[in-house]
């Protein structure tokens, strides 16, 4: 059931009467049997893989929560881990690696045979969020649920199942199993976030994806410069997609009165590449600093590359080498997890070498400026560095769209050495699928979301400025939200409300 | 201890005032390189073992929180 069809807002809405009519206790009751009823209607099969997922984390934090000894511990934690990893990866990359294999095998004579495999919905959300439930288990940060239906609910609370973000137990747990009386001020919050993730997907993302496809998918008969501004709206259109439906998922959840963590911290005012990361899909983010990143450099053979390169290298290199090693390690396991591709492995080669980079450089670009008599922390440097990392994730981008890693350095070098500026102009803007009021609604569009992010950046609340307004005015942009939505999205003719892109992940 | 800490601090980043920071993880003072580099110091400098499990926001995010850190690794010996 897509977030944006009627038949979810015909679920929402029963289960909304249904969550508050019943007492308190047993409302979490009603949210689990929402949630699989949510998850049955994407595939009743596919339930069997969500309850392997769930019964082998269930029982191995038990089991965790009650051994003492360290080296059990360990071993369950590792063959948990791997199994349902190894499910993922099983699901995710079969059909890839028999392709592999069977060009291999084809002059032997060989073939094996390859299933359509339906990737469970939201798999790779509940796989890691379960599996931060169990590291944090062994590492002795809280104790174990016990009731599996109590976290059966954990692993599958319907809003964030499809695509995040990936809540932490001790953050999402307890909020998932109180009651929740029904609160006006949550509601009307759910409603203004869903509101607003649904004008950033029907809007603007559901808007540039015609431009983005148009252009990409064909980009041979397309200049240098088309194609950079093809690349430019898939910037729009990941950024409105991704964080809108994240919004639609924060404010179903709000509705309920659970409050999950953000995903999304304005991404595209981001002063380095690093800060971008730090910016966006922070769930994600935060879950490969924790589980992964910090791990492995803190592990002995890091530890041990560490010591070696600080002599071979003193200054900052030195003492950068093996963090920057695990650093490319996560990276590369991001780009590995988001499709079994080389471009996407190229993606994380580059963000690992660009981040790596800006560290190294760090001590000279500060001499540098102080030469050149530019404050670091002023207006103008924080404008120039928004623009450049912007420019580096605009370039980045070229390879997660793509169809290839080969297809994404020809686009590359069609805007770099092909751009023929002189190509874009209105006649060839308006033969990519939008017409003239499209682009104004995506360029208005963008013009308030990047006004509210201003705002935001500058430590504005736009839910309290709102509040501060009397109720007439806060009907009126409620109303007229809703009008543009009907008018300019859903029902608007040619356009079908798409798919959201993380939920293929 | 809390000289020898400050000083590790300051190598990394000699522009902040670190006897005044309290939120120096929640703030974005230090960032998950900037984590590894002190733990590695501190590890080395009071022969201590610092695992990823101790790398909470709580742990580092004052002077006072990371001194803690150390006393309580160093009781548990």
């Amino acid at each position: 059931m897509s977030l944006t069809s009627p038949v979810f807002f015909l679920f929402l809405i029963i289960t909304l009467f249904v969550y508050f009519t019943v007492p308190g206790r047993y409302q979490w009751l009603v949210l689990l049997v929402a949630s699989y009823l949510f998850y049955a209607v994407a595939g009743i099969k596919l339930i069997f893989f969500l309850l392997l997922t769930t019964v082998t984390t269930y029982f191995a934090g038990l089991l965790l929560s009650r051994w003492k000894n360290k080296t059990r511990k360990k071993w369950l934690l590792a063959a948990v881990l791997l199994f349902n990893f190894g499910l993922l990866a099983f699901l995710k990359y079969y059909n890839f690696a028999i392709a592999g294999l069977n060009l291999i095998l084809a002059p032997a004579g060989f073939a094996l045979p390859s299933f359509s495999l339906l990737l469970p919905l939201g798999i790779s959300f509940y796989t890691f969020q379960s599996a931060g439930y169990l590291i944090d288990l062994y590492r002795g940060k809280y104790q174990a649920e016990t009731n599996p239906a109590k976290f059966a609910l954990f692993v599958s609370f319907f809003p964030q199942i499809i695509q995040g973000p990936i809540s932490r137990f001790d953050q999402l747990a307890p909020q998932l199993t109180a009651p929740h009386a029904l609160d006006f001020d949550q509601l009307k919050y759910g409603i203004q976030l869903m509101l607003w993730g649904y004008f950033k997907k029907i809007i603007i993302a559901d808007r540039a994806v015609v431009v983005v496809n148009t252009v990409l998918d064909n980009f041979t008969s397309h200049s240098g410069s088309i194609i950079a501004f093809a690349v430019f709206f898939y910037c729009l259109q990941i950024y409105c997609d991704f964080s809108g439906g994240i919004d639609i998922v924060r404010g179903t959840a709000q509705m309920l009165g659970i409050n999950l963590r953000e995903n999304f911290r304005r991404p595209y005012f981001a002063t380095s590449l690093a800060d971008f990361w730090r910016r966006w899909h922070i769930s994600l983010g935060d879950w490969m600093r924790d589980y992964l990143f910090f791990p492995l450099s803190l592990a002995k053979p890091f530890y041990k590359l560490g010591k070696r390169t600080r002599k071979l290298f003193p200054g900052k290199l030195g003492k950068i080498i093996p963090t920057s090693l695990a650093s490319f390690i996560v990276f590369f396991t991001i780009g590995i997890w988001h499709g079994a591709n080389l471009k996407y492995i190229a993606f994380g080669i580059y963000n690992g070498l660009l981040i790596s980079f800006a560290i190294v450089i760090e001590p000279y670009m500060k001499n540098f400026l102080q030469k050149v008599q530019i404050n670091p922390q002023g207006r103008f440097w924080q404008i120039i560095q928004i623009i450049s990392t912007n420019f580096l994730v605009f370039i980045g981008r070229y390879f997660t769209r793509a169809a290839s890693l080969g297809a994404a350095l020809q686009m590359l070098k069609k805007t770099f050495f092909f751009f023929q500026a002189s190509a874009i102009n209105s006649g060839a803007l308006l033969d990519l699928g939008l017409t003239k009021l499209d682009y104004l609604l995506v360029l208005c569009g963008s013009l308030i979301i990047l006004g509210v992010g201003f705002a935001q950046e500058k430590g504005t609340s736009i839910r309290k400025t709102l509040e501060q307004k009397n109720w007439a005015f806060q009907w009126a942009l409620v109303m007229v939200t809703l009008f543009v939505l009907v008018v300019f999205g859903i029902y608007r003719q040619g356009f079908i409300a798409s798919e959201f892109i993380y939920q293929q992940f | 201890m809390e000289e020898k800490v400050l000083a590790i601090l300051a190598a990394l980043n000699p522009d902040v005032d670190f006897t005044a920071e309290t939120n120096l993880i929640d703030d974005d003072i230090l960032d998950s390189f900037d984590i590894i580099t002190l733990v590695g110091e501190l590890n080395d400098t009071f022969k201590l073992d610092i695992g990823p499990q101790h790398l909470l926001p709580e742990n580092f995010n004052s002077v006072t929180a990371i001194i803690n850190l150390i006393k309580k690794l160093q009781a548990e010996g």
